[in-house]
């Protein structure tokens, strides 16, 4: 499966992804209005940083993913085919189990009426995740394993 | 502390409904222009800081922001300009040398755009590159006087050359990338210049900061300089080098040396440049071992020597004056290529009173250099390879009928790679990620990227160069070179024309 | 009947199981029995459901199409009750005999009940059948049950005995169906398998601003009924509180009974290895009713989680099925959030005996936020986030790979602990991917 690989070396700590993220999911789609009446919104990419070291990480959507097995409403599954790891809004029951069981600390509480758990989805419905499309130095790649390191 | 007059140069203009202070400008600004009030939730932007780089409009993410030229004017006067006024003021509060970078910006004529190009009509056709072959490869290097063939009579009917030819650099494309040392620019810079040489199939230059360790694999498509500070230079930096070019001077500062300050010669650096880190790297103005025309050949021998002759060794010059005797004395001391780099060549520091006023424009040195060597009958010994300032396709092909070999490109090259031409290259806080060597700048500019961006300016100025060719009738750049029939001026004098060597506009063969 | 493939337990550990030997092993019949008589639902969710949070249909986690997709068979109302594992078989309360190649032992707990005296007779786990308005709660049936029990009799007022991870999940239902609740619990703090005195402090004052009490240090000496129905309780300290229902959540033992003891041994849950075969030939047991690694405690121990019911049963599964797989071993994790106060917590993070522990806290008393970090020789042993619990899984991480943090000690407790601060090797490898397929 394509898999967003990080390179660290060329993260410049800018955040556009975690905007982008946030807008990409929030209930109008348009950055401004979303960034001016939508408060609840969390970006499900963080930009980890320390001095000039930064990167962006997000769910690695891992072949054995602990959040799937830790999962106790069957909200959180991984795609046969696709190898996507989701969490249903609808199932989600906002136990954090996901969370507590996450390796790479990417998965997030959503803001807002319902409890319920965040994680990137990997933009399913776009041709590249949104967070990869708008980094302006390519240090997010969507890639196949083995071409992760062409460029 | 006492009062300073104002010296705003920029305003940041910011369009609040837009704004959705998510902060990017403030993280990518290396000036500290923006503030973030999370009181308010307001971004505050101070404008005395702002450089015009233009990164934080440029990944603004709802083009909420511009930057504007000041709009705070003083009293109109056509003597004193806002420039010197500004300058006065600095120079009044630091007692220094202002510095600047990159190339003259004062309003000299440009003769690129003075000059028209041909093309052929009924009388000869023109032709398509894209269906006809169209040859753009360049050689640089001493051309021999005479080449005579053997033909093996016999059935295989094989040729060979009677003489032994000179070594050559071969381009793919009449351009290269210009002496940038690693130190005035970043390593991800001379990573993409040296990597888009590589996959373009021409060359790049180590200006004096010497060869990287991790830029070794592409030595043979480097030209290594040995400039007044011998930096990074030794035998195996020679060896591994495409071709040599003695630096001797450069067309934003001719005359003068250069000084890298000691807080620029971080690790990495010294290690290129073969000094200890944290030392002022000063290259003297003169090569101190160079007096005469007779002391220059002793050390393109030196290098020959030292390379076996198996490389072209040539000599960098800054367009000055008497450009055109000293370039017949370049290629009369053995040099196989001279680089002419005109008045409005770029620079990572040089003092402002230098830059925008010693020298003369690249156009009227290589026409005058190329006529030189034409009338002595040396032309042929060495490629010449104008720099200073080639903007487009259009100006290379100029160049090239004015009588160059090839164009260098520094200042284009590094606006591919972001480069805003804000002129802060000395203080080292690039927000672009070029000439700097602060590590949370440097990685802005993402090798990969680079080398990408560089490769496509050289792939749509080739394209550019066939099509212009094709439509005068020209199938291969040789047949372009010196060919000033294809040149007319146009708004310029007698004078200008003569030196030149162009008929103006309007008038026929 | 005979299957190749034979999971008693239709819950985490067993379909877990069963899922991972349909992926190596397209044929091999897989039959999975439960004594219970749903499809599957998911146990941690019957407080939800109790609350009223979810409905019966989101209490399954798997599609109820998917047995047949997987080609799984499933035989409900199935109590075993014996097995032989000379013969390979085991029997039902029914008498139906089912035997198998490989025999997975998934059947959980089940609830424990206090030896508290009942008024007018015995013990409290034989009168409780008796008697109505005491329940336990580990089954869905227990939620219905209770949760009809409340409606039908209008129930303003619950007693929950035990504030561990059941009790706690059980107040919280009762609380948000607008009951008043008092939590009584043995130890002096609540969910005192992980939480440390201070954690059980904010959450007590936040559960008791929300109508609950709390008695720890105590518990219920007597119970008294009238009419059939449970009337009041006399606790140790001789406060009497006046209920008509208790919800006794002290715990789950391993649900061992119908094992064949001459051939399996157990150890409180049935010891397996490695690869989760239990003593006998043929025969692997997974889940709440196994004992396997605590990688803290460095011993077989019971632990009894659904990350590692789902866990085990998957490396249950793959041995079963021919592919030879170990079990790395786990420890002790919770994630509760009560009354809006999210908590995770995991391994010795209790008060500490331990001389050699060294104990980070970082507190901000106003707003509940409270995290401790627990390192011994410079390996995290245990943690307590409450308030802010993002980025829990990371120390998991950590205390799980026995990584070295010595040198990041200082940032270990910091609010913005994240990637970025581990050490280099494991951050290389979990940020770039180096080392593993990511
Ligand atoms: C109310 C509650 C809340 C919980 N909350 C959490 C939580 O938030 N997080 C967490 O990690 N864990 C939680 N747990 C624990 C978690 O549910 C268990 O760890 C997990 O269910 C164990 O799975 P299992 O497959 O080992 O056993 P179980 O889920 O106990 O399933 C046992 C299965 O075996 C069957 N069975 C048992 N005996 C027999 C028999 N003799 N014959 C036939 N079939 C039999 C049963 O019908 C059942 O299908 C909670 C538990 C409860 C009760």
């Amino acid at each position: 499966m394509k898999k967003i690989y990080i390179k660290e070396e060329y993260c410049i700590g800018c955040r556009l992804c975690e905007i982008y993220c946030q807008v990409k999911h929030s209930k109008s789609k348009k950055i401004i209005k979303a960034f001016k009446t939508e408060l609840d919104m969390v970006p499900m990419v963080t930009v980890e940083e320390i001095g000039h070291h930064s990167f962006a990480v997000q769910c690695r959507h891992c072949p054995d993913a602990p959040c799937v097995d830790a999962c106790i409403s069957g909200a959180m599954s991984k795609n046969e085919k696709s190898g996507v790891v989701t969490c249903d809004d609808q199932k989600c029951v906002g136990c954090w189990s996901c969370i507590m069981v996450c390796p790479y600390g990417v998965i997030k509480r959503k803001l807002g009426e319902k409890k319920i758990a965040s994680k990137c989805d990997l933009c399913q419905d776009e041709l590249e995740p949104v967070c990869v499309k708008n980094c302006p130095n390519e240090a997010l790649v969507l890639a196949e394993e083995e071409e992760k390191d062409e460029s | 502390m006492a009062l300073k007059p104002r010296q705003t140069d920029f305003e940041v203009v910011r369009d609040q409904d837009k704004c959705i202070s998510c902060q990017v400008c403030l993280r990518q600004c290396s000036n500290d222009v923006h503030e973030y009030d999370s009181d308010q939730d307001i971004i505050y932007s101070d404008n005395s800081q702002c450089v015009g780089c233009h990164r934080c409009e440029s990944l603004c993410p709802t083009g909420a922001m511009k930057i504007k030229q000041s709009e705070s004017e003083f009293r109109q006067n056509f003597n004193w300009s806002p420039a010197h006024i500004k300058n006065i003021y600095k120079q009044a509060d630091s007692g220094g040398v202002l510095l600047t970078g990159m190339g003259a910006d004062r309003p000299y004529p440009i003769y690129w755009d003075h000059i028209l190009f041909n093309a052929a009509q009924v009388t000869n056709p023109s032709i398509d590159p894209l269906r006809e072959p169209m040859e753009i490869k360049t050689f640089i290097g001493n051309k021999s006087d005479v080449v005579g063939v053997d033909i093996d009579q016999g059935e295989t009917f094989n040729m060979k050359l009677k003489q032994d030819i000179s070594p050559q650099l071969v381009l793919s494309t009449p351009i290269l990338f210009s002496a940038m040392s690693f130190g005035s620019i970043s390593f991800n810079a001379c990573a993409s210049l040296a990597r888009a040489a590589r996959q373009f199939g021409t060359f790049y230059n180590t200006g004096e900061g010497g060869m990287h360790k991790d830029l070794e694999i592409y030595a043979s498509n480097t030209i290594v300089q040995v400039a007044s500070g011998r930096f990074g230079v030794d035998i195996d930096y020679l060896k591994r080098a495409a071709a040599i070019e003695i630096k001797i001077g450069q067309g934003a500062k001719p005359g003068i040396g250069g000084h890298l300050p000691a807080e620029k010669v971080t690790e990495e650096v010294s290690n290129a440049r073969m000094i200890p880190q944290g030392t002022d790297a000063i290259s003297p103005a003169p090569h101190h071992d160079i007096y005469s025309i007779e002391d220059l050949m002793q050390l393109i021998y030196a290098l020959k020597e030292a390379t076996d002759y198996q490389k072209p060794v040539g000599v960098k010059v800054s367009a000055v004056h008497n450009v055109a005797p000293i370039a017949s004395g370049i290629v009369r001391a053995g040099a196989d290529f001279v680089t002419i780099d005109g008045l409005r060549g770029g620079t990572g520091a040089a003092p402002q009173a230098i830059r925008d006023n010693i020298g003369i424009p690249i156009e009227l040195a290589l026409a005058s250099v190329d006529t030189r060597l034409r009338e002595e009958g040396i032309r042929h010994k060495a490629s010449v390879i104008a720099a200073g300032s080639i903007r487009s396709s259009a100006d290379i092909v100029k160049a090239i009928a004015l009588g160059a070999d090839a164009v260098y490109i520094g200042s284009a090259a590094l606006l591919a790679l972001g480069c805003n031409l804000c002129q802060k290259c000395y203080t080292g806080k690039c927000n672009w990620g070029i000439a700097t060597q602060d590590p949370y700048l440097t990685k802005r500019l993402n090798p990969n990227i680079g080398t990408r961006r560089l490769e496509n300016l050289l792939r749509g100025w080739s394209l550019e160069i066939k099509e212009m060719l094709g439509g005068a009738g020209i199938n291969a750049i040789e047949s372009l070179r010196g060919n000033r029939e294809h040149l007319r001026g146009i708004g310029i004098g007698e004078k200008e024309l003569a030196v030149l060597g162009i008929k103006h506009a309007g008038e026929a063969w | 009947m005979k299957a190749d493939y034979l999971i008693i337990g239709n819950s985490a550990a067993g379909l877990s199981a069963a899922e991972s030997i349909r992926l190596l092993d397209s044929h091999g019949s897989i039959l999975v029995l439960t004594e219970e008589n749903f499809k599957n639902y998911s146990k941690p969710l019957i407080t939800y459901y109790l609350a009223g949070k979810v409905n019966l249909d989101q209490m399954y986690y798997r599609s109820p199409a998917f047995y047949a997709q997987k080609n799984i068979m499933l035989c409900t109302d199935t109590c075993i009750v014996g097995m032989n594992t000379e013969k390979k078989e085991v029997i039902s309360a029914q008498g139906r005999k089912f035997s198998y190649n490989k025999l997975l032992i998934a059947s959980g707990g089940i609830p424990v009940l206090p030896p508290i005296p009942v008024s007018g007779g015995g013990l409290l786990k034989d009168e409780m059948k008796k008697i109505e308005g005491i329940y336990t709660l580990t089954t869905l049936e227990d939620a219905r049950r209770l949760k009809k029990y409340i409606e039908k009799n209008h129930i303003r007022k619950a007693v929950v005995l035990g504030a561990g991870l059941i009790g706690l999940k059980a107040a919280e239902a009762c609380l948000e169906l607008g009951l008043t609740i008092h939590l009584i619990e043995l130890s002096d703090r609540i969910l005192a398998a992980t939480f440390d005195h201070k954690a059980s402090k904010i959450m007590e004052a936040r559960i008791e601003q929300k109508q609950g009490r709390i008695y720890t240090s105590n518990t219920i000496k007597q119970i008294k009924a009238s009419q059939g129905t449970v009337e009041k309780l006399i606790l140790a300290d001789g406060k009497q509180i006046d209920t008509n229902l208790l919800i006794a959540a002290v715990g789950v033992r391993p649900h061992t009974a119908f094992i064949d003891a001459g051939t399996i041994e157990t150890e409180r849950g049935i010891i397996v290895d490695k690869h989760m075969q239990t003593t006998a030939e043929h025969v692997y047991a997974a889940g709440d009713v196994a004992s396997s690694t605590d990688i803290l405690k460095k011993r077989a121990e019971n632990i009894a989680i659904w990350p590692l019911a789902v866990m085990q049963g998957r490396v249950a599964g793959m041995n079963m099925a021919g592919k030879r797989q170990e079990y790395g071993g786990g420890f002790f994790m919770n994630a509760v959030e009560i009354m809006g106060i999210p908590s995770i917590s995991m391994g010795l993070s209790g008060p500490q005996e331990s001389k050699d522990a060294e104990v980070l806290t970082q507190e901000d008393g106003s707003s509940s936020i409270y995290r401790k970090v627990v390192i011994e020789k410079n390996r995290i042993v245990g943690l307590i986030m409450l308030g802010h619990i993002e980025r829990a899984g990371i120390y998991a991480g950590l205390i799980k790979n026995r990584i070295d943090i010595g040198n990041i000690k200082e940032n270990i407790i910091r609010e913005d602990f994240g990637l970025i601060q581990l050490p280099a090797d494991y951050k290389k490898h979990l940020v770039v991917g180096e080392g593993i397929e990511v």
